[in-house]
C-alpha cells in the first residue's frame, strides 16, 4: 500500500508557542484517517501544513508533491473543508457552483446539482441566508463533485446539530468514499467518527502520540478490569492509564501480551474514546 | 494562456465583480442617476424659449463637425465618474486581500487550485481594465438618455436635429478615450495600487491605516535621516492629475510608452510581488 501523506519532523512556531513539535505522519492511500486531539493540540495547523496553507519546517510529501512549492497544483488533487463558516457569505449558491466550475478542472457540475437536488438548498439564495447545516451540505456537495485523491476535513461538523452531523458522515461514507480516495478527518468528537475510521492518529501538544491502523489497535492496546487481589501485579506491568469502572479499577496497557493480562482479570479492547483519554493523560503526565 | 487557465482567470474576474458590485456597478449607477435627476430638474425649470435655444445651440454646435475631434468635449463631464472610481478603487484595493481573511472565507478560496499570483493579478486586472468598463457603460447610458431626450425635444419644438446625431457620435467616440484614460491612469498610479494591495494582503486589521501610516513613517524617516523630500515630491508629481489627465488618443499612447510610465509600472510590480508573497505565506 502506498502512502498519500508522508511527513517527517514538522515544526511550526507561532512566537514562543510550538504549534507543531516534530510531527511525523504516514497516511496510507485509500484510508479514512482520523486526526484526533483536544482543542489547541495542533490539528488545524497539521492539516493546513498538508495543503500548503501554513509554512512549516520538515519533510512533507502529499500526493507526490511538496505543498510548500506548488500549492495550487496540489489542490487539483486535494479538497479541503474547514469548519462550517468558510464559504463566502455574499455569494449565491448558483454563483459558488459557477466559480468552482470555472476554476477546478476536475469539478462535475451535473454531479453537484444532482447532490444539491436531494437537499432543500435553493440555488438563488445567498450563503448568508442559509443555515449552518445547509452551508455544510452545500460545501460537501461541491467537494463530492470533484474527483480528488485526498479529502481533508477539519472539524467539518463543528456547530451542527446531530441530524446534520449524522447526515454528513452517512453521505460521505455511502455516496462518496469508494476506497480509491483518502479522507483525513480532524475532530475532537471521537465517538462521532470512530466507526468510519480505518486509520487513527492522536495529536497532543504538537506531537503525534498515536499512529496506528484501526485493525491493529486490538493487538496493541488492552483494557483489563483488574481483580482487586491482583492490583500489585497489574501496577508492575506499566499501565498507560488507570480509571475507575463501577467500583473496580480498569487498567489500559500498550504492547503487553494479552495472554499475560488475562491472568489479571477481564480483558477488553478499549474504545477509541477510552484510548484517547488514556493517551492524552499519558502525554500530560509522561 | 491555455483553456483551463483562461477559464480560471475569467472565474476570478467574475468573483471580483460579484464581490465588489457595490463599488463597480452601484456606485456609478447611483452617481449617474444623481446627475440625471439634477440635469432633469435644471432643464425642466427652464422657460420654453430657453429650452428651444438650448437644443438649437447644441444641434448647431455639433452639426457637421468631426465626431473624433469633438469627442474631447465629452471627456470632461466624465470627471465626477473618474473621481468616484478612484475613491472606490482605494476602498477596493485596501479590502480585497483583507476582507476574506477577516471572514475566514480565504480558506475556501485557497482550497481551490488557483495560485496566489493569479489571485492578485485578477485584482490588478479588475481595477485597471474591468472597473473602468462599468463606469464607461454608465456614462454611455447617461449620454444616450440625454441625447434621446434632446432629439425628442428638438422634434417637438421643430428644431433641426441632424446636429444631435453628430453629438451622439462625438459622445460615442469619447468613450474609448475615457476608458483608455482610466486604464492608463491606473497604470500610471500602479505604485499606489501595489502599495495598497501589499498592505491589504499583510495587515491583520485596518489595512488603509497601515498603508498610510507606513508611508508617513518612510517620509518622516527620509526627512529625518537625509534631510531630503525626494519621495514626497515624487508622490506629489505622480498623483497630480495634470500629469495623467489625457483627453485624446495620441496623448494616451505617448503616456503609455514613456519612461515615467515604465518606471511606475516597475515600482508597482515590486509591490504587487510583495502582495503575492504575503497572500501566499501570511497565515
Amino acid at each position: 500500500m502506498t502512502n498519500i501523506v508522508e511527513a517527517r519532523a514538522l515544526v511550526k512556531n507561532y512566537g514562543n508557542f510550538k504549534a507543531l513539535d516534530g510531527v511525523d505522519l504516514t497516511i496510507p492511500s485509500g484510508a479514512i484517517s482520523g486526526l484526533i486531539g483536544p482543542n489547541g493540540a495542533g490539528k488545524t495547523t497539521t492539516l493546513k501544513a498538508l495543503i500548503g496553507l501554513c509554512d512549516v519546517e520538515g519533510e512533507l510529501n502529499v500526493a507526490g508533491r511538496d505543498p510548500r512549492e506548488a500549492r495550487h497544483k496540489l489542490m487539483e488533487d486535494v479538497c479541503f473543508i474547514a469548519d462550517v463558516g468558510i464559504l463566502p457569505k455574499w455569494l449565491k449558491v448558483s454563483q459558488v457552483i459557477d466559480y468552482v466550475e470555472a476554476v477546478h478542472p476536475k469539478f462535475h457540475r451535473a454531479r453537484a446539482e444532482k447532490l444539491l437536488s436531494t437537499t432543500e438548498i435553493p440555488a438563488n439564495k445567498r450563503i448568508k441566508e442559509l443555515s449552518k447545516g445547509m452551508v455544510t451540505q452545500l460545501h460537501l456537495a461541491l467537494v463530492m463533485a470533484i474527483d480528488v485523491r485526498l479529502l481533508v476535513l477539519d472539524e467539518p461538523t463543528l456547530g451542527l446539530d446531530i441530524i446534520y452531523r449524522k447526515e454528513f458522515y452517512d453521505r460521505l461514507l455511502n455516496e462518496y468514499y469508494d476506497g480509491n480516495c483518502t479522507i483525513i478527518i480532524s475532530t475532537h468528537q471521537v465517538e462521532e467518527v470512530e466507526a468510519l475510521l480505518s486509520h487513527l492518529m492522536f495529536i497532543n501538544k504538537g506531537k503525534i502520540v498515536l499512529d496506528a491502523m484501526m485493525n491493529d489497535l486490538a493487538e496493541t492496546y488492552t483494557e483489563v478490569i483488574v481483580d482487586p487481589q491482583k492490583i500489585e501485579r497489574a501496577d508492575s506491568l506499566n499501565p498507560i492509564h488507570i480509571r475507575e469502572l463501577l467500583g473496580k479499577k480498569c487498567y489500559t496497557y500498550e504492547s503487553v501480551s494479552r495472554t499475560e493480562l488475562e491472568s489479571l482479570g477481564e480483558c477488553l479492547t478499549p474504545s477509541v474514546a477510552d484510548l484517547f483519554v488514556a493517551k492524552m493523560k499519558e502525554t500530560r503526565h509522561g | 494562456m491555455d483553456k483551463i487557465a483562461w477559464s480560471q482567470f475569467q472565474g476570478l474576474l467574475k468573483r471580483e465583480v460579484l464581490e465588489h458590485r457595490n463599488l463597480f456597478i452601484w456606485a456609478p449607477v447611483i452617481l449617474g442617476l444623481l446627475i440625471f435627476v439634477i440635469d432633469f430638474l435644471i432643464i425642466t425649470s427652464l422657460a420654453e424659449e430657453n429650452k428651444i435655444a438650448f437644443v438649437t445651440y447644441l444641434a448647431r454646435f455639433f452639426n457637421g463637425g468631426s465626431p473624433m475631434e469633438m469627442s474631447g468635449v465629452f471627456v470632461f463631464p466624465t470627471l465626477p465618474f473618474l473621481g468616484i472610481l478612484y475613491i472606490c478603487a482605494i476602498l477596493y484595493l485596501t479590502n480585497t486581500l483583507y476582507q476574506d481573511r477577516r471572514e475566514m472565507s480565504v480558506l475556501f478560496w485557497q482550497s481551490m487550485p488557483v495560485s496566489s499570483l493569479n489571485t492578485v493579478l485578477s485584482k490588478v486586472v479588475t481595477i485597471v481594465l474591468i472597473a473602468p468598463l462599468f463606469y464607461v457603460a454608465v456614462v454611455f447610458a447617461l449620454y444616450l438618455i440625454g441625447i434621446l431626450w434632446l432629439i425628442v425635444s428638438g422634434l417637438i419644438y421643430d428644431v433641426e436635429v441632424a446636429g444631435l446625431g453628430y453629438m451622439f457620435l462625438s459622445a460615442v467616440f469619447s468613450l474609448p478615450v475615457v476608458y483608455l484614460f482610466a486604464a492608463t491612469s491606473a497604470l500610471w498610479l500602479l505604485p499606489f495600487i501595489g502599495w495598497l494591495l501589499l498592505f491589504s494582503a499583510f495587515a491583520n486589521r485596518t489595512p488603509l491605516l497601515w498603508a498610510i501610516g507606513s508611508l508617513a513613517l518612510i517620509l518622516f524617516l527620509e526627512g529625518f535621516i537625509f534631510g531630503s523630500q525626494f519621495l514626497s515630491n515624487w508622490i506629489e508629481t505622480r498623483s497630480d492629475i495634470d500629469n495623467f489627465l489625457i483627453i485624446e488618443f495620441g496623448g494616451i499612447f505617448d503616456r503609455l510608452f514613456s519612461y515615467d510610465m515604465l518606471i511606475g509600472i516597475g515600482i508597482g510590480s515590486i509591490f504587487i510581488c510583495g502582495a503575492v508573497y504575503m497572500r501566499r505565506f501570511v497565515d
